[in-house]
């Protein structure tokens, strides 16, 4: 134990000596283990940033809320088939299942593209058409003023509900109830503020304008709108039957023949989830994958470097060896010198790859969270110490097989 | 008086194309405790060759080799290494230091695979650095001295572990006569203090000094002479 300590303590000076001696050689040795490393550690503190926000806003879905959206396969979209859920659809299957509690919808309008004019501001903001349920679904308060009510949609009133974004953007005065502001060429009235939402992925949620469904649906003329259905079930209801309800209720309004696909899909919270799971496995695979062959690159890379100074020092290892030095500690020597060396490589690729993630964080506003775990740390460090000793083992056996007398001879 | 070294037969052969070259013929010598032995011969005779296989750095293609009642044939690159350590300090004919390090990083390294602590090593190699004359050069790098310094060096870095056995093939070839007599002093006191000594040289002057001289030629021992207490040098 405690002589192969001072074999380390040998190994990691003449490493340092080493390193320091030929610092440009060393640092280019090092290459596949830097950029192996700084890889891993960019992406690992981005998606890191990128789950825990993720993972914020999926939490903030309620895992009770069931989403339909229209669906269709790529190839059969390449043919022209197009998906639409319908106004119609909505308001047919909110009177028609009775386990429901409650149902909302989502409409986007081409009309309202434009965005919205207040004065002579004109902002683009999202324009959403939905209903008073969507409070009830989301449990969402206003800031100011009040909610879509019911009595909105059925006298389809131009009523809006703003975002934070949209009041700053137009330069409505801080409390903008009462206001007037312009979309899709008419006049609607500002009945309350919404909740201000923090921004995911970059992405700004407080862009919104909400009106009643109903309206935008007129307004729209011809159901060009594209919707979202949302639903509760009520206490006790079964999932699985509603599900088929709903399924079969759509397939008849869309007039699908048996055997084709539906051209809507429902989704949930939870498999919304499942997905960011399986898309950060799947890039963390990625990574793993160009870390595994930069590294192994980077190992073959301290594996000739070594190569080439056990063929320098040979004369010294003949020397060392003449001085009492045993084949293991020759070894054990030269192991850690791999080591420190793809260490310092490694060392530089966490410096770098903290860099890379700063940056990145800097470029993606809200995305403060790029942090490196310590878990990635010690990962990236065991897995170069690995390296190391997997490809310093060849130099260092040749080190310790070398003939005392051949090598004191060696020119 | 026990036998430090018994050497039995030992040859040495070098294979050149397809002739055999006998760099060692046949060498039947033993060697007592607190012996101070000169080996002498002309350039070519095998006396380096001689002092390496004495030395465990090189093993004999045929013959016994015991050192210490122990025979070297059989001992592992481990066991070796140990007995280099242990048992031998050799000086090189080359000096063969380490190169980038200190005078004194130098001679403490044998002591390194003592597993002897820093602190201690930097005392002990200090204090064989003084014996030799070089305590005001001790940070001074190998590239750093003459060549009489670093024969100094190595002469000290064989001292520093205190061995049964010096080796010195060569010692002073590289010293003016003043510095000669003052490590030939050294070897004196040190043979004096119990040490098994060992030197090959081509300088009378030293083989003077020696209480008894091999003479090699073409790989052979042609003569081996002890002298009487009468006959030797003192200084
Ligand atoms: N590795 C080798 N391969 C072939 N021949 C060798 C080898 N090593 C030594 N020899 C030969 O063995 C002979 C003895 O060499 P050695 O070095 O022992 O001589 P020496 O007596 O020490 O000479 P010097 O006084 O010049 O140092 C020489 O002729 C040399 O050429
Ligand atoms: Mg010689």
């Amino acid at each position: 134990m405690f002589k192969s300590a001072i074999a380390i303590i040998e190994g990691v000076k003449a490493a340092l000596q080493a390193i320091r001696a030929n610092a440009m050689r060393s640092a280019l040795t090092c290459l596949g283990i830097i950029i192996g490393v700084a890889s891993v550690v960019t992406v690992v503190a981005v998606m890191q940033g990128f789950t825990k926000q993720i993972n914020e806003q999926l939490s903030d879905l309620s895992p009770d809320v069931t989403s339909i959206k229209p669906y269709v396969a790529l190839e059969d979209q390449m043919v022209g088939k197009q998906s639409k859920l319908s106004y119609d659809d909505f308001l047919y299957l909110k009177n028609k299942i009775k386990q429901i509690d409650v149902m909302t919808a989502n409409m986007l309008s081409f009309n309202f593209a434009n965005g919205a004019q207040y004065q002579n501001y004109i902002h683009s903001a999202q324009v959403i058409g939905t209903d008073s349920d969507y409070q009830k679904l989301y449990k969402t308060f206003p800031e100011k003023g009040r909610y879509l009510r019911e009595s909105d949609d059925e006298k389809r009133r131009r009523v809006a509900l703003v975002g934070e974004t949209v009041i700053e953007k137009l330069h409505l005065p801080e409390n903008p109830v009462g206001e007037y502001i312009k979309l899709a060429g008419k006049w609607f009235h500002i009945i309350g503020v919404g909740e201000t939402q923090d921004s995911f992925l970059g992405f700004d949620q407080n862009n919104y304008i909400y009106i009643p469904i109903s309206t935008m649906s007129t307004l729209d003329g011809g159901d060009r709108g594209i919707i979202t259905i949302r639903y509760r079930l009520k206490v006790g209801a079964d999932e699985e039957i509603v599900k088929r309800q709903i399924t079969k209720i759509l397939r008849q309004r869309h007039k699908i023949s048996s055997g084709q696909p539906d051209d809507f899909q429902f989704e949930t919270a939870k498999k919304a989830k499942e997905r960011t799971k399986e898309l950060t496995t799947s890039i963390t695979g990625v990574t793993a994958g160009i870390v595994g062959i930069s590294l192994i690159v980077g190992g073959i890379g301290v594996m000739n470097i070594m190569l080439v100074s056990v063929s320098e020092r040979t004369r010294v290892i003949g020397t060392l060896k003449a001085l009492g030095a045993t084949p293991g500690f020759i070894m054990l020597q030269f192991l850690v010198e791999a080591v420190v060396l793809s260490l310092f490589g490694g060392m530089i690729g966490l410096a770098i790859g903290y860099g890379l993630s700063e940056l990145i964080s800097l470029m993606i506003p809200n995305l403060s969270d790029t942090h490196i775990p310590t878990w990635a740390v010690l990962l990236s460090f065991g897995f170069t110490s690995a390296i190391g000793i997997i490809f310093g083992l060849a130099p260092a056996i040749k080190a310790a097989r070398l003939n005392p007398i051949d090598a004191l001879r060696y020119e | 008086m026990s036998k430090v070294i018994q050497l039995n037969e030992i040859t040495k052969h070098y294979q050149m194309g397809d002739q055999t070259f006998k760099a060692l013929d046949g060498i039947n010598v033993d060697i007592d405790e607190n012996e101070y032995v000169a080996i002498i011969g002309p350039s070519g005779s095998g006396k380096s060759t001689l002092m390496n296989i004495i030395g465990c750095l090189d093993t004999p293609t045929s013959g016994e080799y015991h050192l210490k009642d122990k025979l070297v044939e059989k001992m592992s690159e481990t066991e070796l290494a140990q007995q280099r350590n242990k048992s031998v300090g050799f000086i090189f004919q080359s000096f063969n230091l380490l190169p980038r390090a200190s005078a004194l990083e130098n001679v403490m390294q044998p002591l390194v695979y003592r597993f002897i602590p820093q602190s201690e090593r930097q005392k002990q190699a200090l204090e064989s650095l003084k014996r030799v004359g070089l305590e005001d050069k001790i940070h001074h790098l190998s590239n750093q001295l003459s060549g009489g310094q670093r024969q100094r060096v190595a002469i000290a870095r064989a001292l520093v572990t205190k061995p049964h056995i010096l080796l010195g093939d060569e010692p002073t070839g590289n010293l003016d006569s003043k510095t000669t007599q003052d490590i030939m002093k050294l070897f004196d006191e040190l043979h004096e203090e119990g040490h098994t000594i060992i030197l090959v040289t081509h300088e009378q002057e030293i083989a003077d000094h020696c209480h008894r001289v091999i003479r090699l030629v073409d790989g052979k021992v042609v003569a081996d002479t002890r002298k009487k207490t009468e006959e030797r040098l003192h200084v």
